[in-house]
């Protein structure tokens, strides 16, 4: 799981490109800060969901992105043709059509929270069992995860985990992939890198310093 | 075991909750007490700061792409990152 990002890193780079190139000509100049940090995170969030591929969270990311007003334009652009297509591939159960929650767990709690209020009732003192505390806390922090990762809501127990794993791993990768962008702006604006031999292998030269080892390894035979 | 091939085994979760504890970054990993709440809080703060880094990664983009386009010399070095 964790070596198929690595494959993943042109196409993350294709989709993200593509994304402002297509966000440049749909937009006026000029263009707020706002606005283009709008269409660079929309970028991103949309080659990410596209370079993993079809996941359970990726189909929800890329239907929620997709619904909303202000996108439709971007990701038209970005799909083309197969806008149409893509939409129907990537769309998204509605929130009626609900995994059926394990519903065993309930009815435990609610038999255990039974049992200590009547022990509360006979007079021992309010204790709750370390067991329904240790219970509560996982549950709540459950929930707060489902928000937290896209499709989340509709998954369950190991399939919620396993998604959480690839979510994870993508957005480390994602967050990769901006810092390399970022780093090869910053010295190709300060530096004026040109397109010529000597210029360009100095670039990279700087760039092999400034960048994580696994880049440094495909810079090896440069 | 008589455990159909749609049930998750506890080991398979185990591996999950391992496979987790592992992505963490160091910093947020305590070796000693790798509980089910524990690793819950960790990863949702890890999301959010996940979140947070590309939202901030954004903004500083957003400062340096100044007319949305990447020119050729970045796409050029990005490229050659990636052969």
């Amino acid at each position: 799981m964790h070596a198929t990002k690595e494959f993943n890193k042109k196409g993350f780079f294709k989709q993200f490109l593509l994304g402002l190139r297509i966000s440049k000509s749909f937009t006026t100049n000029p263009i707020s800060i706002e606005q283009r940090k709008n269409s660079i995170k929309l970028s991103s969030d949309l080659a990410m969901a596209f370079a993993r591929g079809r996941t359970h969270w990726t189909r929800a990311l890329i239907s929620k992105l997709g619904g909303k007003e202000e996108n439709t334009t971007m990701l038209k652009g970005i799909m083309g043709r197969r806008y149409g297509i893509l939409m129907a591939i990537y769309s998204y159960p509605l929130p009626h059509q609900k995994v059926q929650r394990g519903k065993k767990i309930v009815r435990s709690y609610r038999f255990c929270s039974g049992a200590n209020k009547r022990r509360a009732l006979k007079g021992s003192c309010n204790r709750v069992s370390p067991s329904i505390v240790a219970r509560n806390l996982v549950n709540r922090r459950t929930k707060v995860l489902k928000r937290l990762v896209p499709g989340g809501e509709l998954l369950n127990g190991s399939s919620l985990l396993s998604e959480t794993l690839d979510y994870v791993i993508s957005l480390k990768a994602q967050v990769d992939m901006m810092k390399s962008l970022w780093k090869a702006t910053q010295i190709s604006s300060s530096r004026n890198v040109e397109l010529d031999p000597s210029a360009s292998c100095q670039g990279r030269k700087l760039l092999m310093l400034a960048n994580s080892k696994d880049e440094f390894q495909l810079f090896k035979k440069s | 075991m008589t455990i159909t091939s749609s049930r998750i085994t506890e080991a398979e979760i185990n591996e999950l909750i391992s496979k987790l504890h592992a992505l963490l970054p160091e910093a947020r990993r305590s070796t000693r007490r790798a509980s089910a709440a524990k690793l819950l809080k960790e990863t949702c703060s890890y999301i959010m700061s996940l979140h947070r880094e590309v939202d901030d990664l954004s903004d500083r983009l957003s400062l340096l792409i100044t007319n949305m386009d990447v020119t050729s010399s970045q796409a050029e070095i990005i490229r050659s990152l990636l052969r």
